[in-house]
């Protein structure tokens, strides 16, 4: 005879359920061991140090003694000397290549074979300091510093090259001088960090966090999809289990299931090393906003290559912002609204940078703000289609 | 407060512009076993989602073991059982997984799972997968499932559907004892010897609208003929006689075939169930 049952019960029951029905799934049991295995393998391969250097071409300094002390007081910094300012600009802007040959600097035209020996420079900076530069830095003289730059290039870049000139005023004159920089912004996907760049273990180690959170959104679409198409849920809810039991379980079970899968990754990738806490919250939430989209992807399907469709109408758009931090100065404003920002910002911050809980509040609160909105929207639809059974 | 353990009074249902359930009533009593017979599209399956909990009826009340379904839903799922008519089961699961993930559902922690299947003939199958079921099988532990928490109210849909007809007698023994428990059992069937055989009242749905409600006996009663049709061998010709029943003669005439040295056969000319819902609604039950 049966006893009373209660919520828990009941909602621990499916989630059982639900997990023993994942791992015998032989298609999605098999990929998520391929991708675990994947992503921990690719992140070991990746290189883990940083081989960046800015080329930056330099007009109105004539002593190569300068340029050697800028060099090496600036980490990641090639000085290139050009001796006219219209050449420079033209480099800069992409009319024609500079080419180093021992220490000198030739200009030719874009279409021009370059000589033997010589090596290619990427500028895409350019600073010209006038006659009176250090005269009048040596003066406490104002003076400008113009600085070209190319279109592609970072914000804060330009912001780094302002350093680079004020430290050499002030090496000069031991004050500091205003610079003027008259070239167009742009924005790039977080904070970017010059002078402080990332390897590529570093860069992908969110990405792959994130890739396999949305692994989980599949399954869990795919689950979500087959127990409507089966019409199991119609035997199950006409046991003592409510449609809010159903949903409860599904929504625990994506999120335990992506927790545990983060969880191995982050620990592979040794990426639990700063604030494991902060980083597990991030994940959780990660996972309940996911859960969620499986749940809009899962109701909307009607058989495997449908769900596969709205599953990846998902993917597509949350993917972006894990891909825009590799490029950081390619994304635009946009991005920052896409419901996965906060959390692979949020995720660079801590593991990348080592940020804590309070650098990483406003990515937090956005990202939780994402949950609700995304599991709610999805508790919704579920729930419509089940009733509708 | 009523004594029938499941009672619906004029039920209605519209999908849209179309009236599928128009003021349905009927109750059913403890250990009593409800024939619901109808053609596709009757209004069978709506009237169960309506009973079962899975729709709400525009118009009329629904009392199951006393209880309102609005108020008490879980309490009356507690003690209910249903063997949908498609084959809900979690494939990639075992037959024992199966009955015991439903068991748990009911806080039902320790299921004898093994007798239960014993019982629908699945005994030494309860180990393997439901995709490597059967149809017949599927079917058997859909009933095994339905009888998990020993409800007090059974709905059955089209319970043995796609079975032989060993299996089929084995099930409908089952739903006997069911009633014998007394358990009260609403059952759809397409087939009229199997309501026949298990109902102790049908009821008749076509259109959404009830057309009868009785015991199978009092229709045939009231629609079939009250006369014996008597063939006899006499001299080398086979002859056919009916004898009415409401004749004064009609024991003697009996009484002469029976003790003729010719008689071949003697039938009873009370109408099937099928020829009293066709009389009654002008439709067959099949097709």
């Amino acid at each position: 005879m049966s006893r009373p049952v209660t919520r828990t019960q009941v909602i621990a029951a499916m989630v059982k359920k639900d997990l023993a029905e994942y791992g015998r799934d032989r298609l999605w049991a098999f990929l998520t061991v391929l991708v675990l295995i994947f992503v921990i393998a690719i992140f070991w391969v990746l290189p883990n140090d940083v081989d960046e250097s800015i080329d930056v071409g330099v007009q109105g300094i004539s002593d190569p003694g300068v340029l050697v002390a800028l060099e090496t007081s600036e980490e990641g910094l090639t000085l290139v000397p050009f001796s006219s300012e219209d050449e420079l600009r033209a480099v800069v802007a992409g009319e024609k290549r500079a080419l180093l040959i021992s220490e000198e600097t030739i200009v030719i035209g874009s279409d021009v074979d370059p000589p033997e020996g010589a090596r290619a420079t990427d500028i895409s900076i350019g600073l010209v300091f006038p006659e009176d530069f250090f005269s009048s830095a040596a003066a406490g003289i104002q003076t400008d510093v113009t600085v070209y730059i190319d279109g592609a290039v970072p914000e804060e870049i330009e912001s780094a090259m302002s350093s680079v000139i004020r430290e050499l005023a002030f090496a000069v004159s031991g004050s500091e001088l205003p610079v003027s920089a008259p070239d167009e912004t742009f924005v790039v996907l977080g904070e970017d960090r010059v002078g402080n760049q990332t390897t590529a273990r570093d860069a992908f180690r969110p990405i792959f966090v994130f890739l396999i959170l949305l692994m989980e959104m599949f399954v869990m679409a795919s689950l979500i999809a087959k127990e409507i198409q089966d019409r199991t849920v119609s035997a199950v809810l006409v046991t003592p289990a409510t449609t809010g039991d159903v949903l409860a379980a599904k929504g625990i079970a994506g999120a335990v299931s992506g927790m545990v899968q983060a969880v191995i990754v982050l620990v592979a990738i040794n990426a639990l090393g700063n604030e494991p806490l902060l980083i597990l919250t991030f994940m959780l939430l990660g996972a309940v906003m996911v859960s969620g989209t499986a749940m809009i992807a899962g109701s909307s399907g009607k058989d495997f290559i449908s769900t596969l469709f709205y599953g990846m109408a998902f993917m597509i758009p949350l993917m972006i912002p894990a891909f825009g931090a590799l490029f950081p100065g390619t994304s635009s404003l946009w991005i920052r609204a896409l419901p996965s920002y906060p959390l692979v910002d949020g995720l660079i911050e801590v593991t990348t940078y080592g940020g804590g809980w309070a650098e990483t509040l406003p990515q937090l609160g956005a990202l939780l703000g994402w949950c609700i909105a995304l599991f709610a929207l999805g508790w919704m639809i579920l729930r419509r289609k089940v009733q509708s059974l | 407060m009523t004594d029938a353990a499941i009672e619906a009074k004029d039920l209605s249902f519209s999908y849209g512009n179309l009236k599928a359930v128009d003021g349905v009533s009927f109750s059913i009593a403890s250990g009593e076993i409800l024939g619901f017979l109808g053609p596709n599209g009757a209004g069978k399956s709506t009237t169960i989602k309506m009973l079962i909990g899975q729709l709400v009826p525009e118009d009329g009340t629904i009392t199951i073991l006393g209880m309102d379904p609005r108020h008490d839903k879980e309490s009356i799922q507690a003690r209910m059982g249903v063997c949908f008519e498609e084959k809900n089961l979690y494939e990639s699961m075992t037959g024992e997984e199966n009955l015991r993930f439903f068991a748990s559902l009911f806080g039902i922690k320790s299921p004898d799972a093994q007798e239960l299947l014993s019982r629908v003939g699945l005994a030494d199958r309860g180990d393997d997968r439901v995709s490597k079921y059967s149809k017949g099988m599927r079917q058997r532990l859909m009933m095994a499932r339905a009888l998990v928490n020993q409800p007090d109210v059974l709905f059955l849909d089209e319970p043995t559907d796609g079975l032989d007809p060993a299996s089929a007698q084995s099930i409908r023994n089952l739903i006997l004892k069911e009633s014998d428990r007394g358990a009260a059992i609403l059952l759809t069937t397409h087939d009229m010897h199997e309501a026949d055989e298990l109902s102790d009242r049908v009821a008749f749905i076509n259109e959404g609208k009830l057309h009868a409600v009785d015991t199978p006996e009092n229709l045939k009663m009231q629609h079939g003929k009250r006369s014996v049709k008597v063939r006899v061998r006499e001299e080398g010709d086979v002859s056919e006689r009916i004898v009415e029943l409401d004749d004064a003669s009609a024991g003697e005439q009996l009484k002469a075939a029976v003790s003729s040295a010719g008689l071949l056969t003697i039938h009873t000319e009370e109408a099937s169930l099928e020829n009293i819902f066709i009389e009654m609604t002008g439709r067959r039950l099949q097709g």
